[in-house]
């Protein structure tokens, strides 16, 4: 089949497949084009895809649900979850963008999700999966438990936070490094918060164990609730003790309620908050064509880096749990704090905008796990539809205090950390070597770690997708 | 008590440092142990132990010729060992001891760190007690103060009695934390056993049936991918030492054996060890005497236990069969080296270099020892900051391997293809994807990645927009004037077909991908549509930053957003263009717009700088390629 289009091609007089199939699109009734477009060259079909979703997404966005329709129908006859790696994206972008459209309709919604199982066991395991596939998260680990090691040099009683504990690696990691201490091992207490209590069972037994084998005196304490809700008070900081705290890709879950209490609190301000109107809009649709044009001029312009992080400080002096939150972190006056999180904007107010932004982040990660994983790994395919597709699906199919997954860039981290009072700490060159050696340890092209004032960015090929930076409290 | 050093093994070097030396081989014991505990002092701790201890050591001490330190427990306990022979003054530290000589002015030699690699021998210690697995040499402790406090803990008499709940400690900061915490806390388990205390109401949570019912849903998978994590590392220690990535990929391969030993339900457990003992004894000795333990989850099948199961189980066949391919894979000559490289490695005890210089590869060779045995804390703190389960490349990466036989495994590290096409654990998925491979061959030469194409996508997009003032036919002006076009419930389809021709015109043909590329193929366009094209690009290169407009003649170029770095990308291309000569002709092209118009033969350098353009982005493997992206 490829020999055929190819020799096809060789002539430039005869119609090419796409030629073909795009006069037969003209009346999808006669037909199907599509079995020879899914043969077509995987390049061609990446790169209509690419024009098709984001036809969708403008669809969406400005509410026409018909064409929108249109354009996923179209598209999924070339997404697949199984295929290239922008079939894949497709796949899970219209996904995302069907379910947005759906949320038009809380009934159907509702209905269609009313019997959804996520077992617990299966999140767990695919952020497992996540971890064992991409060094991203070990990369994570590593920095963090490096600064970590460097502030508590000396330290005789370490206390550390983990804001989202799910991986016992990286404090056995840190067991290690500790035990290995040329002063010896100081009094270590990890107090771990993740919602489901299982994880933190299999944590806290597997550090146990690991303690007990390296003889550091060591406490494991649990702590089953979401990260908004965390009374601080709860985690029974004690005088004397060195307190590091550590977040890998949790903090912006913080920031989902800010829109409903941004609304709550000031209803003027829902003027600004353009995601709630497209919210409304493609619900009730009482917003006039007119009015939309001149919203999405706003928003093509508004859409460049430039503007966005010039709404940022805005939006985050908007975020008052956040703001309090951070702050009552800083009250536990933590030596180190080390913040891992999405380098992408994906909290942009409009729907294109997260839109861009989630397709050219998530592209990076697809084909990350396309350089290292086989296409046919159904862990592969588990990690892109039950985090990746989750994600996506949560960026521009939810809105308001449902929308968790907003991530931000380090620029904005950075205004909001150091409006609550803390400082940022450069991470050291040690660092950065231990991340290269884990690369290199990999052996897989692509990954790459890059420094910019004191702040590591984990990237795939030149393109950062995390940031890790470090933070202390100042007074 | 006196040291016989006749019964030194010579790997070992006893050190004189202590007053007192144990005799540390598995026959012989400490003539007294006066400790509380040490009932089963006597006993030899002949035959009945040594499988399994022979299990767990064998991945051994990871510092093989470290000093090996066995102090009597008299003297491991005694507060101050190193005694002045002038004022009797006693000291913990021989380094203080040192000190004070020089008080005296004695002769005194302070050893210095890190130095000399023979000056910073790294110490081990054994437990005095015979019966301990910490008397075996291969599993001493790496510190004095681990040392003690594991004797005085696990041997020792609990001197420190808690007042309020009566519960004895031996180690009296033990004891200070738990009188700290004592009666403050409860912990009642589902079964309704009550502790006081949470680690230990942790490891009991852990076994307890209640748990297990609790988890009875988990697959067990999520427990074997914790678990792969420790000892995955001895693959990813012989990786490391390859710069060349096949390599790597082979190994794992094989290593893949002991990781997937674990995944699986308790039969495939037992299997892997009856099958492997042989050949991974090391890695499999630890693997089962760690995570044998009654881990919640293990007796429940779920599809993915099959799934893994089915896996190992081939894994095993490769195993098999890779061995004898052995042959084959010398074709390559690092193969068969690195292959009986491997093999050795696991079977004997990992014999890594201590010497700080050792190579890179064997700092992370050191991970499934480390983090398996209690040895660990031997390592420098680089490598122990290294070895853990962070390190672990990915065997996920490598199941695809599994499946395919040794040849298969060959074949797969010969096309050193950079994308992993799929060649699943299922050979007919592996026959059809290589089916893929070749169709991906066929066409440009490697499958574009994502980014890669979006790249393109907005290359063309700006390049079309740039020609065709159809809003319609520009993927960019999708971006750029998603307002205008969406907000319509437009008459015309969405999908009218002009908007193919505007993208996907050419045909495969390398000249009409030219066309698609940056000249949108309408036909009425064509060759100057390209050259406009060129023009719109190059337009772009002089702009960075995610938005553009630019006004053109043709108008509605305006809103092109290069969001992408498309000019980047570009630049290169025309560097790449200067330095192969041959392509000058393309730098006239980006700068004469009415020469090239006019050239045909121009046009024809253009489809060669198609080429180059194609393969830079395919390839991308450096930075300016993906350089401005956001």
């Amino acid at each position: 089949m490829a020999g055929m289009v190819h020799d096809e091609g060789s002539s430039p007089v005869t119609p090419s497949p796409l030629q073909m199939f795009s006069l037969m699109s003209l009346s999808p009734g006669i037909g199907s084009p599509y079995p020879l477009l899914r043969e077509v060259n995987p390049e061609d079909r990446g790169l209509w895809l690419i024009r098709y979703l984001t036809g969708c997404a403008n669809h969406v966005a400005a509410g026409s649900v018909e064409n929108a329709n249109l354009c996923l129908e179209q598209i999924s006859h070339l997404a697949s979850p199984d295929g290239d790696t922008m079939q894949r994206i497709a796949a899970y972008f219209t996904e995302a963008l069907a379910d947005r459209i759906l949320k038009g309709w809380p009934g159907l919604h509702k209905a269609l999700n009313s019997t959804k199982i996520s077992p617990v066991s299966e999140e767990i395991l695919v952020k497992r999966l996540f971890f064992e596939l991409c060094p991203f998260l070990k990369l994570a680990y590593v920095i963090t438990n490096q600064a970590i090691l460097e502030a508590m040099d000396g330290e005789k009683m370490v206390h550390i936070i983990d804001l989202n504990s799910f991986e016992p690696a990286q404090w056995i990691n840190l067991l290690q490094s500790l035990s290995a201490r040329p002063e010896g091992p100081p009094h270590l207490r990890i107090t771990g918060i993740n919602e489901q209590k299982e994880v933190l069972d299999q944590m806290a037994f597997r550090l146990n164990e690991e303690a007990e084998k390296l003889d550091i005196p060591f406490q494991f304490i649990p702590i089953v609730c979401k990260l908004e809700n965390l009374d601080l008070e709860s985690l029974r900081v004690k005088t004397g003790e060195a307190l590091a705290i550590s977040s890998v890709l949790q903090l912006h879950t913080v920031l989902a309620a800010d829109d409903e209490t941004q609304r709550r609190t000031s209803p003027s301000a829902s003027n600004s908050s353009n995601s709630n109107h497209q919210q409304r809009v493609l619900l009730m649709k009482q917003r006039t064509l007119g009015e939309w044009l001149e919203k999405d001029v706003v928003h093509l312009y508004c859409a460049s880096p430039d503007s966005a992080s010039a709404s940022s400080p805005l939006s985050c002096n908007l975020s008052p749990k956040m703001g309090s939150f951070l702050t009552s972190l800083w009250g536990l006056s933590p030596k180190l704090m080390v913040i891992t999180e999405q380098e992408s904007n994906h909290n942009g107010c409009t729907l294109m905008e997260r839109y861009l932004e989630a397709l050219h982040f998530y592209c990076a990660l697809f084909d990350c796990l396309e350089s290292t994983v086989p296409r046919a790994s159904v862990e592969r395919q588990k990690v892109e539809k039950m985090l990746f597709g989750e994600e996506i699906k949560n960026i521009i199919a939810c809105e308001g205090i449902q929308r968790k997954e907003r991530h931000e860039k380090l620029e904005k981290w950075i205004l909001r950390l150091e409006l609550a009072g803390f400082g940022k700490v450069s991470l050291s060159y040690n660092g950065l070597m231990q991340a290269g050696m884990l690369l290199q340890s990999y052996g897989y092209d692509g990954y790459n770690l890059k420094e910019e004032n004191g702040c590591f960015f984990l990237c795939w090929h030149d393109r950062p997708l995390f940031s890790v930076s470090a933070w202390r409290f100042r007074r | 008590m006196a040291a016989s050093s006749s019964s030194v093994a010579p790997f070992y070097r006893f050190q004189e440092g202590g007053d007192q030396l144990i005799q540390m081989e598995q026959h012989r014991h400490a003539p007294s142990a006066p400790l509380a505990s040490s009932a089963a002092a006597s006993a030899p701790p002949a035959p009945a132990p040594a499988p399994q201890k022979k299990k767990r050591n064998q991945p051994g001490n990871p510092y093989p010729d470290a000093e090996v330190i066995a102090l009597s427990p008299k003297s491991l306990m005694a507060t101050n060992r190193f005694v002045c022979e002038v004022c009797k003054k006693g000291f913990q530290r021989e380094q203080n001891l040192q000190l004070h000589r020089r008080g005296h002015n004695l002769p005194w030699k302070l050893k210095q760190k890190g130095t000399n690699k023979e000056a910073v021998r790294r110490k081990v210690y054994l437990c005095p007690e015979p019966t301990c697995v910490h008397h075996d040499p291969s599993r001493a402790l790496g510190d004095l103060t681990g040392i003690k406090k594991h004797y005085s803990r696990k041997h020792g008499e609990k001197k420190w009695k808690c007042d309020k709940c009566s519960k004895r400690y031996a180690v009296q900061s033990d004891w200070k934390a738990h009188s700290k915490t004592c009666g403050t806390r409860e912990y009642r388990c589902d079964c309704g056993t009550l502790f006081s205390r949470r680690d230990s109401f942790i490891t009991h949570r852990a076994f307890c049936d209640a748990l297990a019912q609790e988890n009875a849903r988990h697959p067990p998978a999520l427990n074997s991918i914790g678990n792969h994590s420790i000892y995955g590392s001895t693959n990813m220690g012989l990786g490391l030492s390859q710069a060349n990535r096949q390599i790597p990929s082979m190994m794992q391969g094989q290593g893949i054996n002991h990781s997937n030993n674990n995944d699986v339900s308790p039969l495939g457990r037992a299997r892997s060890g009856q099958l492997f003992d042989h050949l991974l004894a090391p890695s499999m000795g630890t693997a089962s005497s760690t995570f044998n333990q009654p881990l919640p989850s293990m007796g429940s099948p779920s599809p993915n236990n099959f799934l893994f199961q089915d896996q190992s189980n081939q894994s095993y066949n490769s195993q098999e069969q890779a061995s004898p391919h052995q042959g084959l894979l010398q074709n390559k000559p690092f193969h068969g080296l690195m292959m009986q490289q491997l093999i050795p490695d696991h079977v004997k005890s990992n014999n890594n270099d201590p010497s700080p210089s050792s190579s890179l590869a064997n700092i992370f060779n050191l991970g499934m020892l480390s983090s398996s045995s209690s040895n660990s804390n031997n390592n420098s703190s680089t490598s122990s900051l290294l070895n853990s389960g962070l390190l672990v490349p990915d065997h996920h990466r490598f199941k695809n391997e599994i499946g395919s036989e040794g040849s298969n495994l060959l074949q797969r590290s010969i096309t050193s293809d950079h994308h992993q096409i799929s060649s699943s654990g299922v050979p007919s998925l592996y026959s059809t994807s290589l089916l893929q491979n070749s169709n991906h061959h066929d066409f440009s030469p490697p499958h574009m990645s994502a980014t890669a194409l979006l790249q393109k996508a907005a290359q063309m997009g700006s390049a079309t927009s740039r020609t065709d003032t159809n809003n319609n036919a520009s993927f960019l002006k999708t971006f750029a004037n998603y307002s205008s076009s969406s907000g319509i419930k437009s008459d015309r389809s969405p999908l009218a077909p002009v908007s193919f021709a505007g993208i996907f015109g050419g045909d495969n043909n390398l000249q009409e991908l030219v066309n698609c590329a940056f000249g949108g193929g309408q036909d009425h366009h064509h060759q100057e549509s390209a050259g406009d094209a060129y023009d719109g690009i190059y337009d772009n290169t002089n702009k960075t930053g995610s938005e553009q407009s630019t006004t053109t003649h043709m108008g509605q170029h305006g809103m092109t957003r290069d969001f992408l770095g498309v000019g980047e990308i570009v630049r290169r291309v025309s560097n790449n263009g200067n330095g192969n000569g041959n392509n000058g002709g393309f730098m006239d092209v980006q700068r004469d717009d009415e020469q090239r118009r006019q050239n045909q033969e121009k046009y024809g350098l253009m489809i060669s700088d198609d080429k180059v353009i194609s393969s830079s982005l395919d390839s991308a493997p450096t930075s300016q390629t993906f350089g401005d992206f956001r």
